[in-house]
């Protein structure tokens, strides 16, 4: 009975095993999520101040720059995954692990935060920003004390959008470089169709995904100081009912 | 004093240029509440922000206390912004921040030690009477205390000059006139210059001393606001000041007159005095008046019917100090 119902390889796992995937697979996406916001954060500043009618237009700069995000971002994942062997090669020491996973992973998800930066940073009021000028508050500052705090709730739900495309990049990852999730679904389950441990993995990666998803945005509701009026409104209706 | 000298400012488009702003010279005395008034689209907010340089002129000169800040080195230029407040129509208070973490943010800016700006903006709070609200955030707030905010952080760092752009237009009636009162202590009691654009004839009216009148970019006159009131000279200000003058005097027959109120004929119910000692019929065309502590604001236009009684009428008038102006 049992063995119809449980692979062999789904027993050979184990708790454990998965247990272990689950914990790599997080492990890619935190490292590479932090690194590619380490990067990425700067860049999607940059792309927002320096365009034309920014607070600091420099057009070139901005051109370059924009150039070189919609390039990695128009490359296929999995594609520019292969293209990055000798690149990983020659930063890491090694096309296979852990560390060329984790750097093709910045390597993509770089762009891709930046661009989820420069579209929430844009969403901030430009009267704010002029209000700041006419302050006297000279670049740096109307980006650290104006652009980033105003824009902060918006920047998390990037940074959840963003996580979470790591997450599934991190899988197809997994099946070239390193382990997590992704390697034991497609490289090991795959070959022997074992479709319980697949369906597993692809349960265990929904799971995270949620709980990503699900604590992000209550940070960024709970973090945004311009609903206070509407929940007030709510306890008071609450109240009176 | 704040001094524009021949500013033109032009923005490119895709169909050649738009001219937001031509030839204009203006000069603001210190101490005045200076009104910019004209229709949307005549560059009144362009003007305003030429003078802090927000928008930068394509030519002319500003000077602010004898200092051209088009040639003033970036670092200066944002020094000297520190020493001009503006606010805003639409406030533009942080909306992450606390009402008293926005009155900080210019302190901050200017690297005031902690314990001096926590002093003034508990001060500035108690001046703009919304002491109450310093751990609100801007959300919780309805727009009249949001403008009392955005006062208070214009005047943290003490400046001597306050920019006005059209800071009470999304208002409403009451609370304008509260916004504006409060201007006006700020004026008498700080002796802050302060400089208001507006569409409105109501706010200039009630606290400027002198009125420039802008229209299709360029100054269509400027002066005392009591004399471009009562003898307006161009055709954009008499319409801001009537909207509808010219109608309703060419609708109705007889010798007309306007008269004006700039606040001496208190209690005189003068219309009625006028009829009953003059014996004069007269046709009320069109009355904007208001009591504001217990003095009168405002004019009227009014009719008579017979032309013989136009001497009485106007030796009357005279008699009784009243500023008056026959029309057409």
């Amino acid at each position: 009975m049992d063995a119809l119902l449980v692979s062999k390889l789904f027993t050979q796992i184990g708790p454990s095993g998965f247990l272990e995937g689950l914990g790599i697979t997080l492990y890619h996406t935190v490292v590479s999520a932090a690194f590619a916001y380490l990067f990425g954060l700067p860049l999607g500043i940059l792309l927002c101040v320096t365009e034309k009618g920014g607070i600091r237009p420099i057009v070139w700069l901005n051109k370059i720059v924009g150039f070189l995000v919609n390039i990695l971002r128009s490359i296929p994942f999995i594609i520019l995954m292969v293209a990055l062997i000798p690149a990983a090669r020659a930063v890491v020491g090694t096309s296979i692990g852990n560390e060329a996973m984790i750097f093709m992973l910045i390597v993509a998800a770089t762009p891709y935060v930046a661009r989820m930066v420069e579209s929430s940073v844009k969403e901030v009021d430009k009267g704010v920003i002029e209000a700041a000028r006419a302050m006297g508050t000279g670049t740096m500052g109307i980006i650290c004390k104006v652009l980033l705090p105003e824009a902060k709730p918006s920047l998390i739900v990037g940074a959840v959008i963003s996580t979470v495309t790591i997450v599934g990049y991190s899988a197809m990852a997994g099946t070239i470089a390193g382990g997590g999730l992704g390697a034991i679904a497609v490289t090991k389950a795959r070959t022997s169709n074992a479709q319980d441990v697949i369906w597993l993995c692809v349960a265990l990666i929904v799971i995270l995904v949620q709980v990503i998803q699900e604590v992000g945005m209550y940070l960024a509701k709970r973090l945004d100081k311009r609903n206070c009026r509407r929940k007030k409104r709510k306890i008071n209706i609450e109240k009176s009912i | 004093m704040i001094e524009l000298s021949h500013i033109r400012k032009v923005y490119p488009s895709a169909n050649g240029e738009i001219v937001a702003l031509e030839d204009i010279d203006l000069s603001i005395p210190d101490g005045a509440v200076f009104g910019i008034i004209g229709l949307s689209g005549a560059g009144k907010s362009t003007l305003v922000r030429c003078i802090n340089l927000l928008e930068r002129p394509t030519a002319g000169r500003v000077l602010i206390d004898g200092e051209d800040l088009m040639k003033v080195k970036k670092k200066r230029l944002l020094e000297i912004r520190r020493g001009i407040g503006m606010i805003f129509q639409n406030f533009n208070l942080l909306g992450q921040r606390t009402v008293e973490a926005n009155v900080r943010f210019p302190l901050e800016i200017a690297h005031v030690p902690r314990a001096e700006a926590k002093e003034r903006i508990a001060k500035l709070l108690e001046l703009v009477g919304i002491a109450d609200k310093a751990k609100a955030y801007p959300s919780e707030l309805s727009g009249g205390q949001k403008q009392r905010v955005a006062i208070a952080r214009a005047l943290a760092l003490n400046p001597k000059y306050l920019l006005c752009d059209e800071a009470t237009s999304a208002l409403d009636p009451n609370t304008t006139a509260a916004i504006l009162s409060l201007l006006k202590t700020v004026n008498r009691t700080l002796g802050v210059t302060i400089v208001v654009i507006t569409h409105e004839m109501k706010v200039v009216e009630s606290i400027c001393t002198d009125v420039a009148v802008i229209d299709k970019s360029r100054i269509a006159e400027q002066g005392k606001v009591e004399e471009v009131f009562a003898f307006p000279r161009s055709e954009i200000a008499k319409e801001l000041i009537i909207p509808n003058l010219i109608r309703s005097i060419e609708s109705a027959g007889g010798k007309k007159f306007r008269l004006v109120f700039n606040g001496e004929e208190a209690d005189m119910p003068i219309v009625s005095a006028l009829a009953m000692e003059c014996g004069a019929a007269v046709n009320i065309l069109y009355a904007d008046t208001k009591n504001i502590d217990g003095k009168t604001y405002g004019h009227m236009v009014i009719s008579l019917p017979s032309e013989e009684k136009e001497e009485t009428v106007k030796r009357f008038l005279t008699q009784k100090n009243v500023v008056f102006k026959e029309e057409l």
